[in-house]
């Protein structure tokens, strides 16, 4: 009985090595070492807060001292004005930015990428330390905390979430529906009817984005969630929709069957959820990321939904993901007519 | 219907393939291609199918080069031996799926259905269905456009003895009918029995094409079935 489990096992071994499952076994574990070194670069850097504070504003000089007084915790960037310091928020070259509160001008306002964080907590307790050190009364130097992502946790996450289920569809259920298509020689019984190459393509594209769309409106729904400029989200979502539609369908079309999909479509998943979704905890992280086609999604998602971004300031994105989603169709359509992997 | 095949060839790793092989064929003939197994056959039919790109030569039917692949697609109907069926639908829903896209009505669809016999497996799902059955459905699919060259390989690889006759059967009356059929086959008894003319390959070339009288006094049918 022994023989025939043993014989059994390396015959599934054979199997999964044969179809490349073996491969994810070594990439998953490898990419998320990677991922890990990256968010944790160096301890200093990770416990060392960067505050932004604007060049013109005058700020109490006990403030600042008490500031410099703990360099070993703390660290100014001085920015020429607030809009310097929300590009650096977003670049994540600085954790916060003090400037004159609006409502309390002897106070200071507190900008954040996130108010429900660890990271902000982290903050607002240094300076209550850092106050009570310096002038040994209740700490008031900061009224209010401003953050730069609009909404609580759950809407937060969503771009991420979002991002999930664009790739989920587009790398996983599309390539994996392609070439169980390839593997039974369905598509090929189909290209005996007079059906042009490119018509296939476009239903298979239509499909994907179908999926995708779909997909994101019911989590909509269920969820509550309301974009703010509606018009300009659903736009961005086509066009994401359309780009990892494409890019699913080209995978699709690199494999011979299911297991092959399978394995190719996880190891496309991984590195293009999580540098762009892990963007907002590290500096090199957001270096990365935006040399990734999901960045160019999420990024945008994520300036809609949270910062009431507008389409219009986002050329470059959608342009990007449509001449990609445009390169993957016709990559697609060569392999397709060269009968790849048929 | 006219086949003119000059110079068709494809090759795969470990020189396996078709080398460079010319032919015609004219309306009505019932060909039977035989060999071992890797000797060309089923490249040859793929590429006849276009299910296959060739590395070179040219096939033109009836005028027409296979690269026209628009324009070809009604002139040929390719079976494989294993049925390519939506499985998880029924046989009706296949059918009425490829005369659609083949822009044909669906009253064909019914004729197709009542001479396979396939008119009580209607409903059925295709993954229900026996090899056999799925065979003629296949078959059935195939016909819809009601191609002039109808090409088989191996229609009767893994039947029984009642299927096999039934294939038999259908191919005479597409025979009658006026097709043109090429057909590949491992049976002494098949190829005698239906073909008008028999191709043999060996290694990837062509080394008989003739009349099923010569094939079966020559010395190649001896040493194909030693």
């Amino acid at each position: 009985m022994m023989r025939n489990i043993l014989v059994l096992l390396f015959n599934d071994l054979a199997i999964a090595f044969k179809n490349k499952t073996f491969f994810l076994i070594l990439f998953i574990p490898l990419f998320i070492f990677v991922s890990l070194n990256l968010i944790d670069g160096s301890k200093a850097e990770t416990d060392k807060i960067k505050i932004g504070l604007v060049q013109d504003e005058a700020y109490a000089p006990k403030l600042t001292s008490s500031i410099k007084a703990a360099g070993k915790l703390m660290e100014i960037t001085w920015v020429k004005n607030e809009a310097d310091g929300v590009r650096l928020l977003k670049e994540h070259k600085i954790d916060g930015m003090l400037s004159k509160d609006e409502k309390v001008p002897s106070r200071l306002a507190l900008l954040v990428l996130k108010r429900e964080s660890l990271h902000t907590i982290a903050i607002v307790q240094s300076f209550s330390a850092l106050q009570k050190a310096a002038e040994g009364r209740d700490p008031d130097w900061i009224a209010t905390v401003n953050s730069l992502h609009e909404g609580g946790i759950q809407r937060q996450t969503l771009p991420t979430w979002i991002l999930m289920l664009v790739l989920l569809i587009g790398f996983i259920i599309l390539p994996a529906q392609i070439a169980e298509e390839k593997e039974k020689k369905l598509l090929l019984a189909l290209l005996q009817t007079p059906i042009h190459e490119v018509q296939w393509l476009i239903a298979k594209l239509l499909l994907g984005m179908i999926l995708i769309i779909s997909a994101i409106l019911l989590l909509h729904l269920l969820g509550q969630f309301g974009p703010v400029n509606f018009l300009d989200y659903m736009a961005f979502i086509v066009v994401g929709s359309f780009c990892f539609s494409a890019y699913g369908v080209c995978l699709g079309f690199l494999c011979r069957n299911q297991a092959s999909a399978r394995t190719l479509g996880v190891i496309f998943y991984l590195p293009h959820l999580l540098p762009s979704a892990m963007s907002d905890v590290s500096e090199k992280l957001t270096a990365i990321a935006p040399f990734l086609p999901s960045y160019q999604l999420y990024q945008p998602l994520q300036a809609i939904l949270l910062e009431d971004g507008k389409l219009a300031n986002m050329s470059f994105d959608w342009i990007y993901l449509f001449l990609l989603g445009l390169l993957m169709f016709y990559l697609s359509y060569l392999l397709m007519k060269k009968r790849w992997l048929m | 219907m006219q086949l003119e095949i000059h110079n068709i060839a494809k090759r795969y790793d470990q020189n396996r393939g078709l080398a460079p092989t010319s032919f015609n064929v004219v309306k009505g003939e019932l060909i039977a291609i035989v060999g071992h197994n890797g000797a060309g056959k089923s490249t040859l039919l793929k590429m006849l199918a276009s299910w296959i790109v060739p590395d070179g030569g040219t096939v033109i039917i009836d005028g027409i080069d296979l690269k026209n692949r628009a324009a070809i697609v009604r002139k040929v109907g390719f079976i494989p031996e294993d049925p390519n069926l939506f499985d998880f639908f029924s046989v009706e829903y296949n059918l009425k799926l490829f005369a659609m896209l083949n822009q044909i009505p669906f009253l064909r669809v019914e004729a197709i259905l009542d001479e396979f016999n396939l008119l009580p497996f209607r409903k059925t799902k295709v993954q229900a269905l026996s090899k056999g059955l799925k065979q003629r459905v296949n078959i059935g699919r195939a016909l819809l456009s009601d191609p002039p060259l109808l090409i088989l390989d191996e229609p009767t690889s893994g039947l029984d003895f009642e299927m096999t006759r039934e294939i038999y059967r259908l191919l005479n009356s597409m025979h009658d009918a006026g097709k043109t059929i090429i057909f590949t086959s491992h049976r002494p008894e098949e190829i005698k029995n239906l073909a008008t003319r028999i191709m043999v390959l060996h290694q990837g070339s062509l080394i008989f094409d003739g009349l099923p009288g010569a094939y079966f006094q020559s010395e190649i049918h001896e040493q194909l079935y030693a």
